[in-house]
């Protein structure tokens, strides 16, 4: 039987959102992969949103 | 600023006042002036170097690597004629075949990183990835410098120390 392997699954390690490669270093095989989103907040480049609902 | 404290300027008798309409984040991440408290806090572009080596996509890699070690660098810049980062050499791809062309040995599209940035974030962050340079540029994606690991955790210690000191030592 042809099996292939599946490639790994790599996760934000602080949203835990599926991600390409960690958008800190753009290393695919980050142990401590970050997406986007994670960084801008972690670094400041962008502000956590609020509740889109008026409550 | 806003429109609002830009007529609140002119209210109190400023004449020459304007409205930033990218905003704040925007003019930080231009590397403009600031004042206050915060501003005093080291960032990414104060600690970046400014004299980074660039170079353009169909130069080719040995006539790069020549001119960068001469100039006592191991990384680069790819940027175009507006100066806007379109990849990077760090030192792994400065040593590709000397034949190649820029853009076949370069980093394609790497992250960058704003001047606005706490240089202890950046340390952090760069220390934890084991990340050698990060560009800076401006949100429009122009170069403004290249941030060395260990330039930013030193920076990001000495603020350390600078605390501690102003504190009088406490907690050490």
């Amino acid at each position: 039987m042809n099996q292939q392997a599946e490639p790994a699954r790599l996760m934000c390690s602080r949203c835990d959102r599926d991600i390409d490669s960690c958008e800190f270093c753009d290393e695919p095989e980050c142990p401590s992969a970050i997406c986007g989103r994670c960084v801008d907040l972690a670094l400041g480049q962008a502000i956590a949103q609020p509740h889109g609902h008026g409550g | 600023m806003s429109p609002r404290a830009a007529w609140r300027l002119e209210s109190f008798g400023f004449t020459d006042v304007y409205d930033y309409a990218a905003g704040k984040l925007d003019w930080l991440a231009a590397g403009l002036l600031t004042e206050g408290t915060n501003a005093e806090r080291p960032r990414a572009g104060d600690v970046a170097r400014r004299d980074v080596p660039t170079c353009h996509l169909d130069d080719v890699v040995g006539e790069v690597r020549e001119r960068v070690a001469a100039a006592g660098w191991n990384a680069c810049v790819v940027v175009n004629d507006q100066s806007v980062v379109l990849g990077l050499l760090r030192s792994k791809e400065v040593q590709a075949d000397g034949d190649l062309r820029i853009e076949q040995a370069m980093r394609p599209g790497p992250s960058t990183f704003r001047p606005f940035v706490p240089i202890e974030e950046m340390a952090e962050l760069m220390v934890g990835h084991n990340l050698e340079t990060s560009p800076i540029t401006t949100s429009d994606g122009r170069l403004v410098g290249l941030l060395f690991r260990e330039d930013a955790a030193s920076a990001a210690h000495g603020m350390h120390r600078q605390s501690e000191s102003n504190s009088g030592g406490e907690g050490s």
